[in-house]
């Protein structure tokens, strides 16, 4: 982040808080101020969510705090304490690593929005209820306008600070993850309920209501420890497996990077995301039967050598079909499901073995090999658009182009990571990666990408 | 095989049609809700939470609470019956399975109905802590069913976790919203639809825990094979020698834990033969301890650290002796050496020192009369 963008990012945090706490003063002047005993548990309850829960609600988004600040709305709806749900709403704000670090911007920001999105919908959802007896189907009714006044609340203030931030178009930023705010109105319902619990049997059912949500982030954080723990294992095996060839150490991990940076760009869902990010990693586990002085053969192989240099797609597949999770992918190994053929029509073909191929040949082509030196990546983008639409995918050769360029990063020639103290030939554009190793001229096109 | 969501779909489809008729009947009374809550427990026999290490637990579980309040004792009964039969059909397991698993969840139900009435019979607490405990002990009554049942498939005591809380916790909160106390608000089934949700999402956390925890597993078997492909070992070593390891093991009563370790690192031990750097190793024979000391650096990086540990040469481990020996006692059976006198060839192998322990415990495990304690060991 620039510092012109810092500084405007600076000034919306400030600007925000300036209205929260404004708002808060008028509250607490001109409305009745809320019933300590409730506020107390309801805030806690919150700050306890927003810090705990973290993991889940990153796929949840914060639905935690709508069910929490709907809780309030229902519990201080009998005098319209609007300086209540504001409280409440804050408290989620005071997510405690940030306190740590001090980062006030954040801190502000966070509280803030939560305060304001919460007395927003908290009007709203007065405005419908009122203050006498409402049956529990109306309550339960009006927390749908509430969620969305909420959602739409959070999505406009977050978007503002992502624009701010990036300098995106505020339309594209809006446009992303919008889905998951979905889930606010079950959470707003639950909220409902809460409140109702609340009001009848005040904190005796309150542990009930916490034990599945608890369990439930337990579980969702064993299974982020267990896929992180799980690829980086799996990176660390096949960065060891590859070590032994100067040539292609980090090949896999780089493909793997790259198949993520177009999965994202193309939207895949995050569990197929997942799929596709450990079928790259493996997509050339085969190789490591195929002896090094074949691979590295500096020169063109015979067609014995180079039928034997195939065999390892087999193996990569038998491999990957081993693994139920990649199974579905496993054609990802191979160079016919990768090829792409514009006559075929490619409808209910899943794109992953695209994917890998572009970011493969991508790969190859930006970094040295035994047979030729890393070309630059604008003959790299060069070549995959020239076979885009023959050879490759063009949108995932386009996904892959915007995704670098998005993330600024350039590899090729004078850019790689791992320096060769050896003299590889020059190679020339065609050369993806076996290239100048095929038997025969013709054989370039069965074998597109060349692994 | 039709898919979780079909099967869910007829069941939600079942419930409707039935419903509706229910109301047509009888409009205005309580059979349309007795007819939705036996279609939320049918449900629920078909979304089961899977924690690891735990039979697996229903969501019907929690269901169940609500008609054991909220019913007389008959219907209670019979909505049980009508749940477990409907889903008999779509369950997948096999059909010994199917039946066994209905038949004790019945059960579970029956014994937590009369532990309810029970309980909620005891003179002398106000309405509401009695009911609280009613249903508190209502729902333990179903864990315990669960855990006997288990205990009597597996011989083994599954820990109770924080997914029977999570059911009894959710089943008591259903039962509560769904007619309050003493004149308190109730919201009907919405309650129990809503407190579903904290449910569901335990239940999509421990899918993913599962599948990942599989994928986990496979990829390590999976690259296990990587060295046979190569022509580095025979075909199967790394899973036999794995298998055989955790029978030994657990005949030596190492601890599930150590019996992963012991597994993984039973798996990749031909590994580190496929890293050895190629320039080092060129026009030399490789020795078994350079690859084992390349395998136990290599995994020393990564989560399976522990079981590094048992490939290193000076690993003094009893994990690392029994993968040495079984190991060893796999290359002389499978080039031919019979299975009785493999281990006593072991006994005074040349130049090794194993550990009396273990080759014993290998001994009385590869004998033809040893029973093996199938399904126990299962890492």
């Amino acid at each position: 982040m620039n510092d012109q963008r810092a500084t405007r990012v600076t000034a919306y945090c400030v600007a925000l808080a300036t209205f929260a706490v404004g708002l808060g003063a008028v509250l607490g002047v001109r409305g009745p101020l809320p019933a300590l005993a409730p506020l107390l548990a309801l805030a806690l309850l919150h700050l306890f969510a927003e810090n705990q829960l973290t993991d889940l609600t990153a796929e949840l988004g914060s639905s935690a705090g709508v069910m929490l600040c709907t809780a309030a709305m229902v519990v201080f709806r009998s005098d319209h304490s609007a300086l209540g749900v504001f409280i409440v709403g804050v408290a989620g704000g005071f997510y405690l690593p940030q306190v740590m670090k001090w980062e006030w911007r954040k801190l502000l920001f966070n509280c803030s929005m939560f305060a304001i999105a919460s007395v927003a919908s908290g009007l709203v959802f007065w405005a419908i209820t009122g203050t006498g007896k409402a049956s529990p189907g109306l309550l339960l009714l009006a927390a749908f306008p509430t969620a969305l006044v909420y959602a739409v609340a959070n999505v406009v203030m977050v978007s503002i600070v992502v624009m701010l931030a990036t300098g995106q178009r505020l339309r594209d930023v809006i446009s992303v993850g919008s889905r998951e705010y979905l889930v606010y109105f079950p959470f707003a319902l639950l909220g409902v309920f809460l409140g109702l619990l609340y009001l009848d049997y005040e904190l005796a059912l309150v542990p009930l209501f916490l034990v599945p949500i608890i369990v439930a982030r337990q579980a969702f954080s064993s299974y982020l420890a267990l896929k992180r723990s799980h690829e980086a294992t799996v990176r660390i095996l096949v960065g060891a497996l590859e070590a032994k060839d100067p040539y292609t150490a980090g090949h896999a991990e780089r493909v793997a990077d790259y198949a993520h940076y177009i999965g994202l760009e193309l939207g895949i869902p995050a569990s197929r995301l997942e799929r596709l990010r450990l079928a790259a990693l493996m997509h050339d586990v085969g190789k490591l039967v195929v002896p090094n002085h074949l691979l590295n053969k500096p020169g063109k192989l015979t067609a014995e050598e180079f039928d034997i240099v195939r065999k390892h797609e087999d193996v990569s597949v038998e491999i990957l079909t081993r693994i139920d999770f990649l199974a579905p992918v496993a054609p990802s190994a191979t160079s016919e499901a990768a090829h792409f053929s514009p006559v075929a029509d490619d409808r209910g073909q899943p794109v992953e073995p695209h994917i890998v191929a572009v970011a493969d040949a991508y790969d190859a082509m930006t970094s040295t090999r035994s047979y030729r030196r890393a070309l630059s990546q604008d003959i790299a983008f060069a070549e995959l658009r020239k076979n885009s639409g023959r050879q490759f995918h063009p949108r995932v050769v386009d996904a892959l182009i915007s995704g670098l360029r998005r993330r600024g990063e350039v590899h090729g020639a004078g850019h790689e990571l791992f320096v060769h103290h050896v003299s590889a030939p020059r190679g020339h554009t065609g050369s993806a990666g076996l290239g100048d190793l095929l038997p025969e001229a013709d054989d370039v096109a069965a074998e597109p990408t060349g692994r | 095989m039709m898919k979780d969501w079909v099967r869910a779909t007829i069941v939600a489809v079942l419930t409707a049609l039935a419903a509706s008729v229910a109301e047509l009947l009888d409009r205005g009374g309580s059979t349309t809700a007795l007819v939705v809550l036996t279609g939320f427990v049918a449900l629920g026999e078909l979304v089961v939470l899977r924690p690891p290490h735990r039979a697996a637990l229903p969501l019907a579980y929690a269901f169940m609470l609500v008609l054991v309040r909220a019913t007389s004792p008959a219907e209670c009964i019979l909505a049980f019956a009508v749940a477990e039969l409907v889903v008999l059909p779509l369950r997948t397991e096999a059909w010994s399975e199917r039946v066994r698993a209905s038949v004790e969840h019945f059960g579970a139900g029956i014994v937590a109905l009369g532990v309810y009435r029970l309980a909620d019979s005891i003179d002398g607490l106000s309405p509401t802590p009695r009911m609280l405990s009613a249903l508190a002990l209502s729902g333990v009554a179903i864990i315990v069913v669960h855990e006997v049942s288990a205990f009597s498939r597996s011989y083994r005591l599954p820990p109770i976790g924080g997914a029977d809380l999570a059911l009894v916790a959710s089943g008591m909160l259903m039962a509560i919203g769904f007619r309050g106390v003493e004149a308190r608000e109730s919201v009907g089934l919405w309650s129990v639809a809503l407190f579903s949700i904290p449910l569901l999402s335990a239940w999509y956390s421990f899918e993913r825990l599962a599948v990942i925890s599989r994928t986990s597993a496979q990829t390590i078997e999976a690259l296990s094979v990587v060295p046979e492909m190569a022509g580095l070992a025979t075909p199967g070593h790394a899973a036999r020698v794995a298998d055989l390891s955790v029978l030994v093991g657990d005949r030596l009563g190492l601890r599930r834990r150590d019996l992963d370790d012991l597994r993984a690192a039973a798996l990749l031990h031909h590994l580190g033969h496929l890293c050895l750097d190629a320039e080092e190793v060129r026009d030399r024979p490789i020795e078994p301890a350079e690859v084992a000391e390349k395998g136990a650096e290599i995994l020393r990086q990564t989560d399976l650290a522990k079981a590094g540990d048992l490939l290193a040469t000076d690993d003094l481990h009893l994990g690392g002796q029994i993968l040495r020996v079984v190991s060893a006692y796999d290359d002389l059976v499978t080039s031919g050496t019979p299975v009785d006198t493999a281990v006593d060839a072991l006994y005074s192998g040349p130049g090794f020192v194993y550990d009396p322990r273990v080759l014993e415990a290998l001994d009385a495990t590869v004998a033809p009369s040893a029973v093996s304690p199938v399904g126990a060991t299962a890492g």
